[in-house]
């Protein structure tokens, strides 16, 4: 049994209870950490936390050299951890549709992911968002600045009268471990980045999702990219159009500048 | 010092009449006296003393090239020469005959208008001779002949006037043919460029000796070819060369017959630049206009102890000033101009200005290197200069003190930098450096720079070959997925036709060009229309086609496929040799919708092992270089000489008799070829002449592809065995 378990948002505690159950009961966990990670803790923390060895596999030991994995599968109960949700942002689909391959039995446990803080912490309605994008670091695809397609994107939703999600890039030197060599986009340069394209426009950073004191904060790009927002994780939102509690919700929550928001 | 000074100045006010300035350069196969013959112009213009020419040989100024008696890089010099009652200024740069240095020739021929072909009269045209004709001719560089070594005619030969006027006569008839078939499909140049005794474009003399003669000469002092064998034969050498001083006759000549800058430039700039040619610049450079916008071609790097690296090139317009921020072909950022100076001998002498048509050396050009386009406006840069010349050997090289390191790596960057036919490649984890070049003795001279010159002791390693790997036939479609599984490309390789690896070798279709142009060049070549219209990146001789229609996101992540593709054919699929001659054509490709998704870690090893599998499938093969090998040697020790060739995997080409040596043509592989002079010189007992030229790859032979791979992959720590696909070989 393969079991994929999300670890949620910010430390050894985010996990569900469910979720924790089934590490706690696993003959061998598994995690990765190159595309997120949990800020608020280390591996040592969760496994004396949760009493149990966790091998970390980097890029290649997951996505090119899965078969540790889907052997430990094969012989018993094992879990595969990431942060967030296992299937979200981050999509093991493809270790999962390898495991049914080989006639192994998969199970999902979700994780509190970021797109649940994006509208939990800001009020921007779940129903009214568009296509999510990751902001990459610049070169980190190939290009300069902001990719076509991530302005695309953006354009694309507002036209649309809808909100978009900005993942914020993170670069792990695969096989290292999750503290060695890290680099986290902080919403500062993001909205840097993107208020080159739109240095008016509103968009909401959220810092720290999970975490005991996070921060939402609702201004112009231009403004958003003087600001300090304190440890990672960060997120982006940039708003389509504003329905009246949305606007509340920003005003109250998030500081947002009434210059801003819609008058009713 | 005085005259010296009085030199410079004469060049200095010589330089604004372009009417009055000839650009030359002295060109020859190995060992036929150029050298001898610039230091007798040098001295016939006052630079050094009469008494030494010949001995001092100036223009050899590395300590290795006056041991070697040969010249190793092409050096510049300045002088002044009275013809028909009128001074002329007359910038002269020598070349290395030695066939390893071919690019310094090349690139010298960029920055002269007329070409001194200097021929030994017992030897003949040599293959050599051959090659800086052609590498003149391309460049529309005007060619003249001298007969050199006519002393040994007379004295060693004992040859009479008709015995010596037939054989000039044959070198001359031998030079013309090859003229006649260079520049017969040039059609920029419609005059007649063949050379003959009575135009006066051929010179006979002895460069040793310092005498000379040409048709106008023997008019002007009443001399003949019946007094000169009498003179030569009573050794009164000095008398000859007091009535009949050779620089005179060849200056002469230059004066006479060369082309001066405002005849050559219209003529010869839509010949190296491909810019607009209604623009101003064009125009400014073909006028040679010194209140023109500054166009300079860089043809040579040197280095100056107190002074450092040095540009020397050919100004085509403008004005070339201390303190000008100018633009490097090939980098961003603008270099200022710190001295102007013009070369006297071996030294550099600073002057305020350099105007168009002059050759100037400039410091403070950081980012030149030899072959940059340097200009005060952007601009289109000059046609890469043509020259065919893929390092064949590589030899590793380190420091035998660590704390040479830093100085080591900074020299390899510079020896790369002033001779872009050698490639450094510089690995700082195991201080094991990499660097390939033409031959042996190419690679040889560079270690002893190092060495001498820079104090830094280095231990060589064996000289390695440098293989290729190239694709045999048409592949079938293969797919790359990425690691994530979630971007997908489709692949097919072809094999590139030899008429388009040429066409990109010479420099004629890059991606540097117009993409019109490129798309006709590539027409003409033989490619189809449709492909030459998707060509969407050049590497190497190899061509990516995107053959895809409409994919969303593609063109954000093609710089990523290119990437890929890059790392694929510097490393081919079976010994991690470069691949050449491959077309890759991308048919389709399924993205990530986002850009994380399809990031380098994605994109790069997918688009890598497609490439790799399509080349398979393409039965890829190794390549290795061979050389066109020519021995001249006594008829009883031909077949030994033969042998030598044979016994080398070589195959022997033609023998044929020219006067009383044999000589033998051939190809033979250059990895064979190693350590060659010493078998051939005991094969022979030291009585045959040699000479090698490099000749492109060739598959090697199958029986002995697989023992190569695994020798190459072992030596470069691979695994051994080969990816199971290839079971072809």
């Amino acid at each position: 049994m393969l079991t994929f378990v999300g670890l949620g948002l910010y430390d050894e505690r985010s996990i569900t209870v469910e979720g924790r159950d089934a590490l706690r009961a696993a003959d061998h966990a598994f995690a990765e950490f190159y595309t997120s990670r949990l800020v608020g803790t280390s591996v040592d923390a969760l496994e004396s936390h949760h009493g149990i060895d966790i091998e970390i596999r980097d890029r290649a030991g997951v996505e090119r050299n899965p078969d540790p994995i889907l052997d430990a599968a094969e012989a018993g109960d094992a879990v595969f951890l990431t942060a967030g949700d296992a299937m979200i942002s981050t999509t093991h689909v493809d270790l999962r549709l390898r495991a049914v391959d080989r006639g192994i039995d998969t199970r999902v446990v979700h994780g509190v992911t970021a797109q649940s803080a994006a509208s939990g912490l800001t009020g921007l309605q779940n129903y009214r968002f568009g296509k999510a994008v990751t902001l990459p670091f610049p070169r980190a695809h190939g290009g300069d600045g902001v990719p076509n397609s991530v302005v695309d994107s953006v354009a694309a939703n507002r036209e649309r009268g809808l909100h978009t999600l900005v993942y914020l890039d993170i670069k792990v030197d695969d096989g290292r471990g999750p503290d060695a060599g890290e680099r986290f986009m902080t919403a500062d340069v993001a909205a840097d980045l993107l208020a080159a394209e739109w240095p008016d426009r509103l968009a909401v950073a959220v810092a720290r999702a999970g975490s005991p004191d996070p921060l939402v904060v609702a201004d112009r790009l231009a403004a958003l990219a003087d600001r300090d927002f304190g440890d990672p994780l960060h997120l982006l939102v940039i708003p389509g159009e504003i329905h009246h509690v949305e606007a509340d919700a920003l005003r109250t929550l998030a500081e947002a500048p009434a210059s801003l928001l819609p008058e009713r | 010092m005085g005259r010296r000074k009085k030199i410079v100045q004469e060049c200095e006010r010589l330089m604004d009449k372009p009417e009055n300035i000839r650009n030359i350069a002295i060109a020859a196969h190995v060992d036929h006296g150029k050298t001898t013959l610039t230091d007798n112009l040098l001295a016939g213009a006052g630079m050094i003393s009469q008494d030494t020419a010949g001995e001092q040989l100036a223009m050899d100024t590395e300590e290795d090239e006056q041991e070697r008696g040969i010249t190793i890089d092409a050096a510049n010099v300045s002088m002044t020469h009275e013809y028909e009652g009128d001074n002329h200024l007359i910038n002269l740069i020598d070349t290395p005959g030695h066939v390893d240095f071919g690019g310094d020739v090349t690139r010298a021929m960029r920055a002269v208008d007329g070409a001194l072909v200097v021929v030994d009269a017992v030897e003949g045209a040599m293959p050599q001779t051959e090659t800086v004709l052609r590498q003149a001719l391309r460049e529309g560089v005007k060619p003249t002949l001298f007969i050199n070594k006519v002393d040994r005619l007379i004295s060693e030969l004992q040859e009479g006037p008709q015995e010596m006027q037939d054989r000039l006569l044959s070198v001359i008839h031998d030079v013309n043919e090859l003229i006649r078939g260079m520049t017969e499909e040039m059609d920029d140049i419609t005059e007649d460029w063949t050379v003959g005794v009575e135009d006066g474009t051929v010179g006979f003399g002895s460069a040793l000796y310092k005498w000379g003669v040409s048709m106008p000469s023997m008019q002007r002092t009443g001399m003949d070819f019946g007094d000169i064998i009498d003179l030569e034969r009573a050794d009164k050498r000095q008398e000859l060369h007091d009535r009949t001083p050779l620089s005179d006759v060849v200056l002469d000549m230059v004066c006479e017959h060369f082309p001066n800058p405002l005849d050559a430039q219209p003529r010869r700039i839509p010949r190296i630049w491909r810019g607009d040619a209604e623009s101003d610049l064009a125009g400014t450079m073909r006028l040679v206009d010194e209140d023109g916008e500054l166009v300079m071609m860089v043809t040579d790097i040197g280095i100056d102890p107190h002074a450092g690296e040095i540009a020397a090139g050919r100004v085509f317009s403008g004005t070339i000033e201390k303190g000008q921020e100018l633009y490097v072909s090939g980098t961003a950022r603008q270099n200022r101009v710190q001295s102007v100076g013009i070369y006297m001998g071996g030294e550099r002498e600073e002057v305020e200005r350099v105007p168009a048509g002059n050759i100037a050396a400039v410091t403070g050009l950081k980012d030149a290197i030899a072959g940059s386009t340097v200009s005060s406006v952007e601009m289109t840069p000059f046609e890469s200069i043509e020259h065919i010349s893929e390092p064949v050997i590589t030899k590793s090289v380190e420091a035998r003190n660590m704390d040479d390191l830093p100085k080591l790596i900074e020299t390899l960057q510079q020896v790369a930098k002033e001779d872009p036919t050698i490639q450094v490649e510089i690995n700082e984890e195991t201080g094991e450096h990499l660097i390939s070049g033409q031959g042996e003795l190419h690679l040889e001279v560079i270690g002893q720079r190092i060495e001498r010159n820079q104090g830094i002791p280095i231990n060589t390693g064996e000289p390695i070959v440098v293989y290729r790997e190239a694709p045999q036939e048409a592949s079938g479609e293969v797919e790359g997925v990425s690691p994530n599984r979630h971007n997908k490309f489709y692949i097919t390789v072809e094999t590139l036709s030899d008429d388009i690896v040429d066409e990109i070798q010479l420099g004629n279709v890059s991606m540097d060009m117009p993409e019109l142009e490129r798309r006709e060049a590539l027409q003409e070549a033989g490619m189809d229309k449709d492909t030459s219209q998707n060509v969407e990146h050049i590497h190497g001789t190899n061509i990516l086609i995107d053959d895809t229609k409409g994919i969303q996101h593609l063109n954000e992540t093609m710089e990523l496929v290119v990437e890929g593709l890059e790392e694929a054919l510097d490393d081919g699929p079976l010994a991690a040799e470069p691949v050449q001659g491959a077309l890759i054509r991308l048919h389709d490709a399924k993205l990530h919708e986002d850009t994380i998704h399809r990031g380098p870690a994605q994109v790069i090893p997918a688009v890598r092992e497609a490439v790799h599998r399509s080349l398979i499938d393409g039965e890829i093969r190794l390549l290795e270089p061979i050389q066109d090998v020519r021995i001249d040697v006594p008829s009883e020790h031909m077949g030994a000489a033969s042998g030598e060739i044979q016994g080398r995997r070589g195959r022997v080409d033609d023998m044929y008799q020219e006067g009383d040596l044999m000589v033998i043509e051939g190809i033979a592989p250059v990895e064979e070829m190693i350590g060659f002079s010493s078998d051939i010189r005991s094969a022979t007992e030291g009585r045959a002449s040699w000479n090698t030229e490099n000749a492109g790859f060739r598959v090697l032979a199958d029986n002995l592809q697989p023992d190569l791979i695994e020798e190459i992959r072992q030596r470069k720590g691979m695994k051994l065995e080969l990816p199971p696909s290839v079971d072809y070989i």
